[in-house]
């Protein structure tokens, strides 16, 4: 059998689905308000009802999550926010990589890819936008004053339109790009080829290599 | 149709409540009740104003300002319901149009379809709806005045004039066509300037492109407790107009992208596949 590297522990990976069930849930319902056509979906306050069921989910999941996996959490949290020139030659080269496959110009990557921080970069700032200002419409739609609540309505849309549109393209990266073969796995299983993770995480993959000598 | 609208005239007001009373009664709203959240509780607070707020079973208010001035104490009466304005903030920011305007002019809702954001309840520069809402679950309905148009309950396809008009003793509210209840305001508004009342004024003419209940008041709006230039906020109008409209685009163009670069990638890398078969045999 071909050799395999752990990418994400069972925790994580945990984790990842809590919020990626939630953060779906949370974005059709959500959907029902932003497309009018789909405004008789939300009727009778069953979306809200369910958004508010997915948010303690989406919310609470990170909070038991980060004092048990404390390393990784400081871990996670550097690798977004360590950049380095590696990064920009992805920037340059992305292009000719994800439409035609060409790896030549690609520098080998870290344990992310810098597509995939600038995704966990926006999960990580959006998520917590998303968690602040909601909690300040769910609990202080009484108390707080109306230019407050309108101006945190717009705060929530703005980051439901970035980080749902960029949810598009993790999960057709995750899922559906041809050369992504085995990412479904890392998620999944926990587990990658040690030739998948060579050739898109060759930085990773040599660290640990050493590591294991 | 021509438009319909209400003329309430403060100078003839006597301040009875007999239209608060009338309208709970018609439109089938009990006092407080308690099961009902957010619902108002009266309470007698040393003034005749009674509840406290306009809540989901109270739609229409008398409110008794007391202003001083010169040594005098002036008492001031406004009625605190659905302005039913031209350009309504509610209107604009109801998700999925549960709030529109009908054939009348008037800012009709279904309740049916409501739900139960509370959108409207922030962008109404009058702060008039209200509903019920469970802090917990969010489930939540707005209320507010529906000029007597509830289905069901409707006096204005009966050919009715609403309940608070119906029943008011110093004729202090009118019902009739918006143009001709423009111009009998008018007309009261230039007899008290004559009779020295410079200030006064028909609110509701031309505010938010014309309101569908009007005010004859004999001093500056803001001596009511009236806002001297309702505004639609800026909030109110780009998240329909702009962010929408934005969001529509945003997600779409990525779509449409993902959409492309999947077939020139799946193009380009069967090739290259095949091309290194090819060399290997």
């Amino acid at each position: 059998m071909q050799q395999e590297v752990e990418m994400y522990r069972k925790p994580t990976r945990i984790l990842h689905w809590m919020h990626m069930i939630s953060f779906v849930i949370l974005f059709l319902t959500g959907l029902t308000l932003f497309i009018p056509a789909l405004g008789f979906l939300a009727q009778d306050s069953w979306a809200r009802l369910i958004h508010r069921i997915a948010a303690v989910v989406f919310i609470v999941a990170p909070l038991i999550y980060i004092p048990l996996n404390w390393k990784s959490t400081i871990a996670g949290l550097k690798l977004a926010f360590t950049w380095g020139a590696d990064d920009i030659g992805w920037l340059k080269a992305a292009p000719r990589y994800y439409f035609l496959g060409d790896e030549k110009a690609m520098p080998p990557q870290g344990r992310m890819n810098t597509g995939q921080k600038m995704w966990w970069l926006i999960v990580l700032v959006f998520g917590a936008i998303f968690a602040l200002t909601g909690l300040i419409m769910w609990f202080g739609k009484t108390s707080a004053s109306p230019a407050v609540l309108q101006g945190m309505v717009l705060l929530h849309d703005i980051a439901f339109i970035v980080s749902g549109s960029m949810l598009f393209v993790h999960i057709y990266l995750a899922l559906i790009h041809p050369m992504m073969t085995e990412a479904w796995k890392s998620i999944y299983k926990g587990k990658v080829s040690a030739h998948y993770a060579k050739s898109h995480y060759g930085k990773w993959y040599e660290e640990i290599a050493k590591t294991k000598e | 149709m021509a438009e319909k609208a209400i003329l309430y005239d403060a100078t003839r007001c006597t301040a009875c409540r007999g239209c608060q009373v009338a309208c709970k009664q018609w439109n089938e709203n009990d006092e407080y009740i308690p099961t009902v959240q957010n619902g108002v509780q009266s309470k007698n607070t040393g003034s005749y104003e009674n509840p406290p707020d306009l809540s989901p079973t109270t739609w229409l208010k008398m409110e008794f300002n007391e202003v001083e001035a010169g040594g005098k104490v002036r008492w001031l009466f406004t009625r605190r319901a659905c302005m039913h304005c031209t350009d309504a903030g509610c209107v604009r920011v109801c998700p999925n149009g549960s709030l529109y305007h009908d054939a009348l002019g008037f800012v009709a809702y279904n309740k049916d379809t409501c739900t139960g954001c509370g959108y409207c309840v922030d962008a109404c520069p009058f702060n008039v709806p209200r509903y019920t809402r469970n802090l917990v679950s969010g489930i939540a309905k707005m209320d507010k005045c529906t000029f007597c148009t509830t289905p069901g309950l409707n006096r204005i396809a009966e050919g009715y004039e609403p309940a608070c008009v119906k029943t008011c003793p110093p004729d202090a509210l009118q019902f009739g066509d918006r143009a001709e209840l423009v111009a009998i305001g008018t007309k009261r508004v230039n007899d008290l300037k004559a009779k020295g009342y410079p200030n006064a004024y028909l609110y509701g003419e031309k505010e938010l492109g014309g309101l569908h209940v009007m005010y004859v008041l004999e001093d500056h709006p803001s001596l009511y407790g009236l806002p001297v230039n309702p505004r639609i906020s800026t909030a109110t109008m780009v998240w329909k107009d702009v962010l929408q409209p934005l969001g529509w685009a945003v997600g779409g163009l990525t779509l449409l992208g993902l959409g492309f670069n999947y077939l020139v990638a799946r193009a380009t890398i069967k090739k290259e596949k095949e091309e290194h078969n090819a060399t290997r045999s």
